[in-house]
Order: structure tokens, then sequence, then C-alpha cells
């Protein structure tokens, strides 16, 4: 069997030989679409990994919040369900704010294998200098821990989370609101809440244009926190992050199902984001399928040339022997050499591409930066399959017609 | 002693409008060891009773035997099968690969049935062609080559499988009288000393009276025989 697959391979490889003009046409159609699918989907998937990675590392993977997503069921319907009386619009009592038994959290939290729960108190503040007044969210949180799940430490310009712990009052704010106020580090700035005036020290700044982070936020000790806001002992709000940041959904369902606090995953924060990138995913692969489809064309055209052809050629074989099924054959083996051919060279095509894409810099809010590609082999793999599949339907669809030759018909007219 | 190939009755009709009768009514036996010649006017249905007999075209009525065996309802690659093993064509233009040497031309049949090694295969081919006198040349295509030679070229490749029937269809109609002796000799030659049933398709008639028998066929019909 592999015997006649060699000499039916041998046949084709003659006719590719034979008509270089033609297979150089239908090789480089190959070779440029695979070449571009694999330029194209390494930014495309490289950009998606990153603009997720930026996702998932933006905030913790699991935020555990002090909120409930409905209020409790009233005692009375939970006693009697399916009674004869309904009751409607009830006014739920007003509870205290804050995570209650935050310290059973944390623990079931830290069961879950590799997981980082991270407590932390937020409430507002007025930032007071001279006559300059700045409201602030105000987040107390461990920064040992704090610095593990979330990446805030990374966007200090100067200073640092722990540095919180060494200076009594410690307070980081971002460099917007520093110049705003015209602060600098160390110095001191009066702290209005609901619950009295007290001074802290600047001891870090966020780097500019982070949002929130950096025009409006302000980061001190969780202690510090509880003590200024008035609240000892109170926690409310638990970052989670996971080893698997995919396993969030499931670990968030658990946790709220168990606690009924509400616990959201980085999922479902972005959920939005997400769908676009589906979307996007769509446009992408159905533009870069047209552009391999197209090059299957020039397969077709090679093939169903040689079929054209080699009549007389093939009416000798079946002559000789050789069956429909061997001729058919010989000629989708002829398509499928073409597009091997294109394969490897539309990969070095890619692999160039990628390099020139790679080594482009583009400056963005002062720092260079170069483009994300996703470089792994799957899409080397991805783009030849596609090729040699289409390769195969455009070969078979003429070769179809090299069976269907009459050799009678062909040494009737010769004779 | 059974005939290598045997026809009852065979005859083919082409289904057009009004349709066209190629063949009718053919019954003969073909021995092994025996030299046919069929032989009448051009359209008379002579080629087309060799592509019957060669299982290249399909009979529309009658029945055909192989070595003994029905084979008129055979599948195209059962039929392709026994091209392959038992029999060998030679046509009146060499039908040669064009892209492929004498000697790979001549080994092709012998790869396709795969029974015999490469080196065996290619030891094989290279003595064929020794014997029919092409030893110097076996590495030529056939756009190197004269026509006789070609047309040795193609008896070789015929006889590549050792076939028991060697259909020829006008094997002389291009060549000049010395290659044409040359040829002919030849498949005489096939016949008598290699025991093989040579059938010879022409209109020269003096091919025809060297032949053990002679079919004469008239307008698709098989007129005469002896």
């Amino acid at each position: 069997m592999s015997g006649r697959l060699g000499l039916l391979a041998g046949l084709a490889a003659k006719q590719v030989a034979m008509r270089r003009r033609q297979t150089l046409v239908a090789v480089s159609g190959v070779a440029v679409g695979v070449g571009f699918f694999l330029a194209v989907s390494a930014m495309m998937i490289g950009s998606q990994a990153d603009f997720i990675r930026t996702l998932i590392d933006a905030a913790p993977h699991i935020i555990i919040s002090d909120e409930l997503r409905s209020p409790p069921p009233q005692p009375g319907a939970v006693a009697y369900t399916g009674g004869a009386i309904a009751i409607r619009h009830q006014k739920a009592r007003t509870e205290a704010r804050g995570l209650k038994d935050w310290q059973e959290i944390l623990r079931a939290v830290d069961e879950v294998p590799g997981a980082i729960g991270s407590p932390s108190l937020t409430g507002g503040l007025t930032l007071r200098l001279g006559g300059r007044e700045e409201a602030i969210a105000l987040i107390g949180v461990e920064p040992d821990i704090e610095s593990k799940v979330s990446t805030v430490e990374d966007n200090l310009r100067v200073g640092r989370l722990r540095d919180l712990q060494t200076v009594p009052g410690g307070l980081i704010v971002g460099e917007d609101l520093a110049q705003r106020m015209g602060l600098q580090v160390g110095d001191v700035v009066g702290a209005t809440t609901a619950g009295g005036a007290r001074t802290l020290r600047i001891v870090g700044l966020f780097k500019k244009g982070r949002g929130q982070l950096s025009s409006a936020s302000g980061y001190v000790l969780l202690r510090e926190a509880q003590s200024v806001l008035g609240r000892p002992f109170v926690v409310n709000r638990i970052g989670v992050k996971l080893v698997d940041p995919y396993q969030s959904q499931e670990v968030a369902g658990r946790l709220e199902k168990r606690f009924g606090y509400k616990a959201e995953s980085w999922q479902e924060r972005s959920a939005d984001f997400l769908s676009l990138l589906v979307t996007r995913n769509v446009i992408m692969y159905s533009v870069v399928s047209a552009i391999l489809l197209v090059a299957s064309f020039g397969i077709y055209t090679v093939v169903s040339t040689s079929v054209a052809d080699k009549v007389r050629d093939i009416a000798i074989l079946r002559s000789i022997g050789f069956s429909e099924g061997d001729l058919q054959l010989v000629f989708v083996i002829e398509g499928v050499a073409l597009a091997l051919i294109g394969v490897v060279l539309g990969w070095m095509l890619g692999y160039g591409l990628m390099a020139i894409l790679g080594s482009l810099r583009f400056p963005i809010a002062g720092e260079d930066q170069t483009l994300p590609l996703d470089r792994s082999a799957r899409q080397y793999a991805v783009a030849a399959a596609a090729s040699l599949l289409s390769a195969v339907v455009a070969a078979w669809l003429p070769a179809r017609k090299a069976s269907r030759v009459d050799p009678v018909d062909i040494l009737r007219s010769a004779a | 002693m059974t005939a290598v190939v045997e026809a009852r009755g065979l005859g083919r009709t082409l289904a057009l409008e009004p349709p066209v009768l190629l063949v009718a009514d053919a019954s003969f036996s073909i021995m092994a060891g025996s030299f046919t010649s069929i032989i009448g006017p051009s359209g008379c249905g002579k080629s087309s009773l060799l592509y019957l007999l060669g299982l290249l075209d399909r009979p529309t009525q009658g029945q055909l035997l192989v070595d003994g065996q029905d084979v008129t309802g055979l599948g195209g690659d059962a039929r392709a099968r026994i091209r392959l093993e038992r029999f060998g064509f030679v046509f009146q233009f060499h039908f040669l690969l064009p892209e492929l040497t004498a000697l790979e031309n001549v080994m092709l049949p012998m790869r396709r049935l795969g029974r015999l090694g490469n080196a065996a295969v290619r030891e094989r081919a290279m003595s064929l062609l020794g014997d029919l006198a092409l030893g110097e040349k076996v590495d030529r295509l056939p756009g190197q080559l004269s026509g006789g030679e070609r047309q040795r070229v193609a008896i070789a490749r015929a006889l590549a499988n050792d076939p028991a029937v060697i259909l020829a269809d006008e094997p002389t109609g291009s060549l000049d009288s010395v290659n044409s002796e040359r040829v002919l000799a030849t498949l005489h030659q096939l016949a008598r000393e290699q025991a093989r049933a040579v059938i010879c398709v022409t209109h020269d008639s003096s091919i025809a009276a060297s032949a053990d028998t002679c079919i004469r066929m008239l307008d698709g019909r098989v007129v005469a025989m002896g």
C-alpha cells in the first residue's frame, strides 16, 4: 500500500515539477494566506490575552462585598411557605454595614488551595489642606496580604505599600491628586470624616493616569481606616486571588452560597468585555478563513488544468491497469503537495511578519510598548491544518474528473 | 486447454439517438501461444472489439471470459487489476508517459503491481529493454527516441508484468517498413516462444496473412474467421 502511495506521489511530483509557473502562483497564494493568518491571529490572540490579563489583574479575581443580591427573606415567609397570605413590599430592617463573621469567610477562602484573601475597609473621607478639599475613597488594607492579591503595588511611583506599617498615620494617594492639592511625600494633610478629624502623612504616590486609583483613592492601614472611619473591627470587602483565575466563577459561587454576601468574579465584572472578544474572534476567523479559501482557489485551478492537460496520460495509466481511485489520488496528492510547500513558505513568511510586528515600538502614555503577539505553535498547526484541508477539497473536486476520463474516448480520438 | 480470452456474443452499442452499433455478436476463443489478427476497413469496429477484449470498455451485450472466468459484470477496480496482471497494451502511437524515461515507463506497471522489490523491478525492466535492443537508451525520455524505439519501449512496458495476452492496436501503423518488420517479428516471437496470446488489430493484409487466426470484420460484425 505504501508502495502504491509512493508511486502515485512520484507521478504527482512530476506534475508539480512540470508546471513551474502555475505551481509558483498556487504555492505563493497558500503561502501568503498562511503568513497573514499567522500574523493577524498572533496579533489578535496576543492582544486578547494581554487584555484579559489586564482585566484579571486589575482587581482581585473575586471581590466579596457586604452587599446582598436580594433582601433576606422574612422569617414568616420561610416558616410558612405556600401559606394563604403572601407578604409583599415589606421594609427590610436597617442593618449595620460590614461583613459579619469576616474572619470565618477569610478562613473559608484560605481553605481553597492556593487562594489568598485580603480583607479591607472602604469608606468616604475628605482630605483638607488649607482651603483645598478633596473627597476620596479611603481603603484600609493589610499591606503584606494586599500586595499579594492585587496589583496596587505595581502602580506605585514613589514608596511601597509596606511603608504604611512603619509610618503612623501613613497615607498613599495618586500623583494626580497630590498635584491638585500641592502635596508631596512626607507632607501632612488633614482628614475629615463623619466621625471626626485627624492628620495623615503621605508616604507614597500612585502613578499618573491610573483612573480612580491616582485621582480619588487613598490607601491606609486597615487598623487606621477602622479608626478614622469610626468602625472598629469592621471589614466590608474581601479580595480573593486564585492560582487559576478561570476558577473564579465557581469559587465565587460557592462562597456566595455559603455566606450569602455578594461574591463577584472577574468574569462577572467584565462580562461585556468578554462578549466583545467573542465578536472580535468571529470577525477575525471569518476574514482569515476567507484568505485561506481564496488561496485554495489557486490549487483548484492548477489541479483542474493539470487534469485537462493530462487526459492522454490518464488514458495510458488506465490501460496499464491503474484504477480510477489511483488517478484521483495522483491529482489530490498534487494539490496537497502544492499546499504543503505553500504552508512551509507561509510559516516562514508568518514568522518574518511576526518578527517585524514584534520589533515595532509604540509610545503610549510616555512608555514604549510593543504589540502583544501570540507566537504559539498552535497557530502554526491551525494554519497548516486549515490550508491542507481546503487543499484536499480544492484538489479533490477536479481530481474526480480525472477518474471519470474514459480511456476509450481518448484512445479513439488519438487513433 | 482453456481459452485465455473468450467472447460469447459480445456486442457494444453507443446509447446515442439513434443508437450507434460498434460491435455486434462477436464470438470466438483466443488460445495461449496464438497470434490472432483482427482486420477490416477503418471504422469497422476492430479497435472497439480490442478495447472490449482488453477490459477498457464494457460490453452492452454478451459475455467475456478471461482465463475461463466471466468478467462481464466486474467493477472498475477488479477490471483494472486484470488489466494490470494479465494484459499488455501496445498502441499505434507509442503512448509513453513523456515525463518518464524509457526505464521508468517500463517499471511503471511492475511498481503498481508491487510484487517485486525496487531492485528486482529495475533489473527486469533493464532486461526487457535489453531484449528489445534498447539497453543503451534506458535513461532517455520518449522525446529523445525514434518512433521504432518508442514502440519497442511500449512493447517492453506491455510485457512488464508477464501478461498472458498482448493487445496491439495498429502497432506498426506509424512506423517505416524496417521498424514494422522488427516490431511484428517481436510480436510473433512473443506468441511462439513465450506462449502468450497476441491479438493484433491491423488493416495491413500482410500482417493478417502471417497470423495463426484472422478475424475479418465489417460494419461491427465478424464476417470471417480462419
